[in-house]
């Protein structure tokens, strides 16, 4: 047969096209999610493809830390409030000098395999988090563990934390660098949950099948789809399940949303495609409480804004003349203007350097009047400064552009600025979060940046020792103060009321000399599906998955 | 023809090189550590900081990284994501669902497109004609991001008609709302191109003498004016496969589809160099093959044009 010229053309073309046909019928598998549970229904929640593989030293970011929060439980398991109950614990009791704890395991607790959780369980999981040859980016979370240099690795060439100690099956003791009296409360975090045996290879190393299908204790565990990448995560009831978070429902969905995705997450809410939705879109802002297809929530939060001006800028050494500066730019920022025009009232100004959130938090700071906006002080003290060195060039502030609102309020920040001192003020725009935080890491920085916390534990002191005291891994301004210190270690060791006393003592030192700036705390806002029951804001700002239901 | 066609393939191999090296070069241009991002507010250790560096090779110089890359890619090895999920799995996952969504924007594209230009360059300065013309004008101004939240609203929320999202149980119905969307600046050119060149033509000599001979109005058209109409309008439609593809991405933020460019966006604000440059590098590949497509059927429609 001999084909004409133009029918060869149109084969060669029919086969190429056919084949790009081909390849994009690779996709669309639609295997279902077995949910399980009998009648308790699936509830779908809002979550974003995990940055890192599902092992609970490895995962510090929300998309793979809310699932791991449901598929492991720790020592010690948070209440709604932040207040925690022994978990997989039976009893955590320190020394005489708070130092010296020692943990006590309850019977028959398991994987999901079958295995049972032991001290190995957590003591081997914990050691391998600090070993920095594993690369795990939760590692931090052991400084406070004897064995461990500042930022919580392994001291230099030990494989193993020494602060750590296995007695027996059920018991095990950890030794702190210092007298710790809420210890327990960071026990909760999933740094701290248990590893089963069966994670580990020949070398010792957490496999990376692992990592894609964790094996853990917590209220639920992983089904049979379990992660499917860019896609979603299935949860369902762990049946062996002992502990104090019981599901109420019949399995959780951690639905992905990638690119710009609340957005499209809203949408899903009010359409019933989606149940949950724990951060509204800054493009809802204005009318999700009013918006009579979902059910809306606001309250303070537990995430803390802050601006930093490092130490080492000209003007703003830590002597008279920072401190007098510093005080004024403070008082010269407006924030009840910004909270309300542009984050419409989804922040609440701050009135100290915790959260409203945690237990002991008081507006009654001394000192706190420095962070409300008074133009006439803010003029005087920087009139004052000048006379002791005479102000020239402009104070710029960097943020990070790829964060909502972050732009917004720099501009009208460094304008009240402006207005308010007579001094020239301008935002420096960083596009990426990590282009910002790597010159400030690497002290690289040479202007003012925003800065921010959210808690590893519900304790107010971990939005102090952290981030203020002399060489703390979060220290980004280099602020250091050795009364300070002191009252820190002294609190930590405290109880009661004789603690917070304290922990207002160290914050007053803070207010004179305002390492970071306060803004203002970020409320926690959420919208979800009409018919859903149980949703309760946690101390984290998150949901308690286990109790929803609908 | 063959021997055309494979000169056109080999080709292929200096583009890979030269985009990979662009893009590597570009991303050297992006500050900021990885690492950090990966860390957030949390401190990370030195160690741990190095550690993954070299894992990735992060710290290396740009052209260190393109050789690891193209060892690599000679065995289809594009190394991991930072999830650790081999990038070529994401791409296998995420490709299918922007080819669908590309062509069937394609499809729309072209269908509507090419009818609606052929009617309103018969009836040239019609009433047909310039209600199409202004229609166009006012698809070609409207930004496709508030098409998108605006078709989404009506559709998806207030209507109920489809799902406003897609998500990862993607289905073909599903992307018709974001495939209409993604059509539409593109369809409002194909119109124009069409109607301009069908009326050109229709003056044209050859068309005069086919009517001269007493062919049928109905075979003049098919035969003489739309097909030689149609050369400008697939390239400019065949081309327009590659940029569905790149323009893809605010429909897919917008409409949540799992696709290539949301997987591209999201490596690109995370810092996965290597990540980006396979993604990219990948549909550098897929244009330049519809762009040799686009040559061939050329030839398939114009009998002047050989290939040799």
């Amino acid at each position: 047969m001999r084909l004409s010229r133009r029918t060869r053309l149109a084969g060669v073309a029919l086969i190429a096209a056919g084949s790009l046909t081909l390849a994009a019928c690779g996709g669309g598998s639609d295997d279902k999610s077995e949910g399980g549970g009998g009648s308790k229904s699936v509830i779908t929640v809002y979550g974003t493809n995990p940055q890192n593989p599902l092992i609970p030293t490895a995962t510090n970011e929300v998309g793979g830390g809310d699932p791991i929060d449901n598929l492991f439980s720790g020592l010690v398991a948070y209440n709604t409030d932040g207040s925690v109950t022994n978990e997989v614990a039976k009893s955590i009791e320190p020394d005489a000098a708070k130092k010296v704890w020692t943990v006590t395991l309850k019977d028959g607790q398991k994987f999901t395999d079958g295995s049972a959780v032991t001290a190995e369980s957590f003591v081997k999981a914990w050691n391998y988090g600090a070993n920095p040859d594993n690369k795990q980016l939760n590692n931090y979370f052991f400084y406070p563990i004897e064995g461990t240099d500042d930022i919580g690795n392994t001291v230099k060439g030990a494989k193993t934390v020494s602060g750590l100690k296995v007695i027996d099956d059920k018991k095990f003791t950890i030794t702190l660098k210092s007298a710790e009296s809420d210890f327990p409360l960071r026990l909760g975090y999933s740094a701290y949950f248990p590893v089963p045996d069966s994670a580990y290879d020949s070398a010792g190393k957490i496999t990376k099948e692992y990592g894609e299908h964790p094996i853990g204790n917590g209220p639920y565990k992983l089904t049979k789809s379990g992660w499917e990448r860019n896609k979603q995560i299935s949860l369902e009831p762990n049946p062996d399940y002992q502990g104090v978070h019981k599901p109420k429902n019949g399995g959780l969905i951690f639905k992905f949303y990638a690119g710009g995705g609340t957005d499209a997450a809203y949408t899903d809410v009010q359409s019933g495609n989606l149940d949950v939705l724990d951060q509204v879109p800054p493009s809802a802002l204005t009318t999700f409480e009013s918006d009579d297809k979902v059910k809306a929530y606001n309250e303070p939060g537990s995430s803390f804004s802050s601006l930093t001006i490092p130490e080492r800028l000209a003007h703003f050494g830590n002597d008279e003349e920072g401190d007098l500066r510093r005080a004024a730019i403070s008082e010269a920022i407006n924030r009840p203007e910004i909270t309300e025009k542009i984050f419409n009232n989804a922040r609440t100004p701050a009135s100290d350097f915790t959260s409203p959130v945690l237990d002991g938090w008081t507006d009654k700071v001394a000192g706190n009047e420095v962070l409300k906006f008074n133009a006439e002080d803010a003029k005087a003290k920087w009139a004052a400064a000048d006379k002791i060195a005479k102000w020239d060039g402009k104070f710029v502030v960097a943020y990070n552009n790829d964060g909502a609102g972050n732009k917004e309020f720099t501009e009208a920040m460094t304008n009240q600025l402006k207005n308010t001192l007579g001094i020239d003020a301008e935002p420096k725009v960083y596009a990426t979060f990590d282009e910002l935080r790597k010159d400030v890491t690497d002290r690289t920085i040479k202007t003012a940046f925003r800065t921010g916390w959210q808690a590893d534990y519900p304790s107010m002191l971990n939005y102090l020792g952290p981030i203020y005291a002399t060489g703390a891994g979060s220290n980004d301004g280099d602020y250091s103060n050795k009364d300070f210190d002191k009252l820190i270690q002294e609190a930590s060791a405290a109880e009661g009321a004789a603690r917070y006393k304290l922990i207002g003592e160290a914050q007053a030192i803070l207010m004179k000399d305002l390492p970071a700036i306060p803004l203002w705390y970020q409320n926690a806002t959420a919208v979800t599906a009409k018919d859903l029951k149980g949703f309760v804001f946690n101390w984290k700002q998150k949901p308690d998955y286990y109790a929803l239901t609908k | 023809m063959w021997w055309y066609v494979a000169k056109r393939l080999l080709q292929t191999i200096p583009v890979f090189i030269g985009a990979v090296a662009i893009l590597f070069l570009l991303l050297q241009l992006r500050q900021g550590d990885p690492v950090l991002n990966l860390a957030g507010n949390k401190p990370v250790s030195q160690e741990v900081r190095n550690a993954i560096a070299a894992q990735y090779h992060l710290d290396d110089p740009w052209y260190s990284q393109m050789f690891y890359f193209i060892k690599g890619a000679l065995t289809l090895d594009f190394g991991n994501t930072f999830s650790g999920q081999p990038v070529m799995d994401l791409i296998k996952e995420t490709f299918p669902v922007t080819v669908t969504l590309a062509f069937m924007a394609l499809l729309i594209d072209a269908i509507l497109g090419i009818t609606i230009g052929t009617i309103a360059g018969l009836n040239r300065n019609g009433f047909f004609d310039s209600t199409a013309l202004v229609i166009s004008l006012l698809l070609i101004s409207i930004p496709i991001f508030v098409l998108g939240f605006v078709m989404q609203l009506i559709f998806g929320v207030k209507l109920g008609w489809t799902s406003p999202t897609v998500g990862g149980d993607w289905t073909v119905t599903d992307l018709i709302l974001p495939a209409i969307v993604l059509a539409i600046a593109n369809f409002a050119y194909t119109i124009r191109l069409t109607r301009t060149s069908v009326a050109e033509n229709l003056s044209a000599d050859h068309v005069r003498t086919a009517r001269a001979k007493g062919l049928s109005n109905r075979a003049v058209v098919r035969n003489h004016v739309l097909r030689n109409s149609l050369v400008p309008v697939v390239t400019y439609i065949g081309i327009n496969l590659g940029s569905l593809m790149a323009g893809a991405v605010i429909t897919e933020t917008i409409f949540n589809v799992p696709g290539i460019g949301n997987a591209a966006y999201q490596a690109i604000q995370q810092g996965q160099t290597a990540t980006v440059v396979a993604i990219v590098t990948f549909m550098v590949m897929v244009y330049v093959l519809m762009s040799l497509l686009v040559d061939l059927i050329y030839a398939v429609l114009d009998p002047r044009i050989r290939y040799a």
